[in-house]
């Protein structure tokens, strides 16, 4: 798989102060796959996934994603533009949303097009329209974001990743923030997009999600992969007892 | 969310809906009175003052004669107040990016500016300006730098202003650097992601939503500069202060004059607030519209 993966890792170390969180991970993706990372929290997998694009800055190992690669190490400097590119390559979906306060739906999925991409305005009005129809909120789209509900905020947050037409889609806990109730229509989407062939990384409590759509899981813990393999294989004969006694209080709640 | 409760239908037919309109009208009711006898104790301190002044000899008259003659230095001092906001809130702005930036002399240039400027009387400051650059432009004259000499020597008006822009600039770059920081992490990180550069997401992210937070202070500075401004009055502007002054001292009719005085001031801070309050009410229409 190694030969042709979108993304692939290698040794990453990510301390915090004299904390390890990162003990030297690797794993690779390949296109279109879809890979769950699931663990408890302050296991390393959100942090593992935010320095994929460098909102976290990892402290050691080296990152290659479609073709660009970043290799950080005591004493190494980050190139700056290396970094911009690695983020153009990903799309990240926040589990708060983080849509802009102050625009419409339409100019949250516009103005990377427009800033960074220096996409002419009516292009980019086209194609934000576009995606806004992608994630089924067109008609929200002169509405500010203190109006939508926790649900439609994320489908917008998805849909302004999606413009940038990243290689690779990273969501950091997209449902964890919503009402029950609004957990569906969020994983519709991101099922529609599996289903499109979009290579997709999700960190996710959501098992039932993780079973359906899922190509491969990661269970980490402490900052190591202990176990991968597919959905069945880790969630009905997990190898690791750590992976079992993990998910085992999940069954009763979500079905799995 | 309220307005579509309102006309649910379940609202509108039920029975005991009077008791609703009832409850609502008598706490409306209450809430008037209640503003009322606010007001009325307003008018009885002010009578009070009134009544207190006259039983010690204070002088109508003569404050009636002479109250335009102070009220004439209003739009000296508003002018003054105007110009050194705006220059202000530049100098806040740029100090308070200094104190963000991660660039070690942008960093060490704003934190001096800050620290003595926060450190000195303003004054002090009015001082140095108008009294203390001219000499050492004298001293440069002589040293043969002729052009550069004269430019530190200013007037009256450019000394005030040019002081109280500095030293406002000071206390609003802290306003400013507060503002900033009170814009969510995640704003930031979600322009990151998106791969916009920290200038970008500055002036398209943070700036536009912390100028939001930031009018109510900047408004609140600008009240208060316009009394301080009372202090430009050394140099023989002829602002309010100024004017009642040569009355107050000529006539020994202090009481009197420096009340026409406090009252001008009182007078253009409620304007100054109901422009502020109407300033605010728009931007939050802005944005939620």
């Amino acid at each position: 798989m190694n030969g042709n993966a979108i993304i692939h890792v290698e040794a990453l170390h990510k301390w915090f102060g004299l904390l390890h969180v990162l003990r030297g991970i690797s794993f690779s993706v390949a296109p279109q796959e879809v890979l769950v990372m699931i663990g408890r929290s302050g296991s390393g997998k959100s942090t593992l996934l935010r320095c994929l694009n460098f909102l976290e800055e990892p402290s050691a190992g080296s990152i290659t994603i479609a073709g660009h690669s970043v290799t950080v190490g005591p004493g190494v400097r980050l190139d700056r533009r290396k970094i911009v590119t690695m983020r153009l390559n990903t799309g990240m979906v926040f589990q708060e949303f983080n849509l802009f306060a102050h625009m419409t739906a339409l100019e949250n999925v516009i103005e990377g097009l427009i800033t960074v991409k220096k996409v002419p305005r009516n292009q980019a009005i086209a194609m934000g329209e576009q995606y806004l129809e992608k994630v089924g909120l067109r008609d929200k789209r002169d509405v500010h974001p203190i109006r939508l509900s926790g649900g439609q905020k994320q489908r917008v947050a998805i849909a302004r990743a999606l413009a940038m037409e990243p290689k690779v889609m990273l969501f950091d806990e997209p449902t964890s923030a919503l009402d029950p109730e609004l957990i569906g229509e969020v994983l519709d989407v991101m099922k529609q997009l599996a289903r499109e062939g979009t290579t997709m990384v999700v960190v996710t409590h959501e098992m039932s999600f993780a079973c359906d759509v899922a190509d491969r899981i990661i269970y980490v813990d402490q900052g190591v992969i202990v176990e991968e393999g597919t959905p069945e294989q880790i969630v009905s004969c997990a190898q690791d007892e750590r992976t079992r006694a993990f998910l085992e209080p999940l069954r009763k709640v979500q079905h799995i | 969310m309220a307005l579509e409760f309102k006309n649910h239908p379940k609202w509108e037919s039920d029975p005991d809906l009077g008791m609703g309109r009832e409850l609502m009208t008598r706490q409306r009711r209450a809430q008037l009175f209640h503003t009322l006898k606010i007001s009325l104790v307003w008018v009885a301190l002010v009578a009070l003052l009134g009544v207190g002044l006259l039983g010690l000899r204070f002088d109508p008259a003569y404050a009636a004669e002479h109250y335009m003659f102070v009220l004439q230095g209003a739009g000296t001092t508003i002018g003054v107040s105007l110009a050194s906001i705006v220059f202000a809130t530049v100098l806040a702005l740029l100090g308070a990016l200094g104190r963000l930036s991660r660039n070690a002399i942008a960093q060490g240039v704003s934190g001096f500016y800050v620290s003595i400027i926060r450190g000195s009387p303003l004054l002090i400051q009015i001082y140095i300006i108008y009294l203390g650059l001219p000499q050492v432009g004298r001293q440069l004259d002589t040293m043969g730098f002729t052009q550069m000499g004269r430019l530190l020597t200013l007037t009256a008006i450019q000394s005030g202003i040019l002081a109280l822009s500095l030293n406002y600039g000071a206390y609003m770059a802290e306003i400013f650097r507060a503002g900033i920081q009170s814009i969510g992490h995640g704003q930031r990180e979600a322009a990151l992601s998106i791969g916009m550069s920290n200038w970008q997401i500055l002036r398209r992210i943070i700036l536009p939503q912390a100028i939001r937070i930031i009018i109510p202070d900047i408004g609140n500075q600008f009240i208060a500069m316009q009394k301080d401004s009372a202090q430009v009055s050394v140099m023989g502007i002829w602002e309010i202060t100024y004017r009642a002054n040569r009355f107050a001292r000529q006539d020994s009719k202090f009481m009197e004059m420096f009340l026409v005085a406090a009252g001008s001031y009182w007078i253009l801070t409620i304007i100054s607030s109901w422009l502020e309050s109407g300033l605010e009410r728009r931007m939050a229409r802005a944005y939620e519209r």
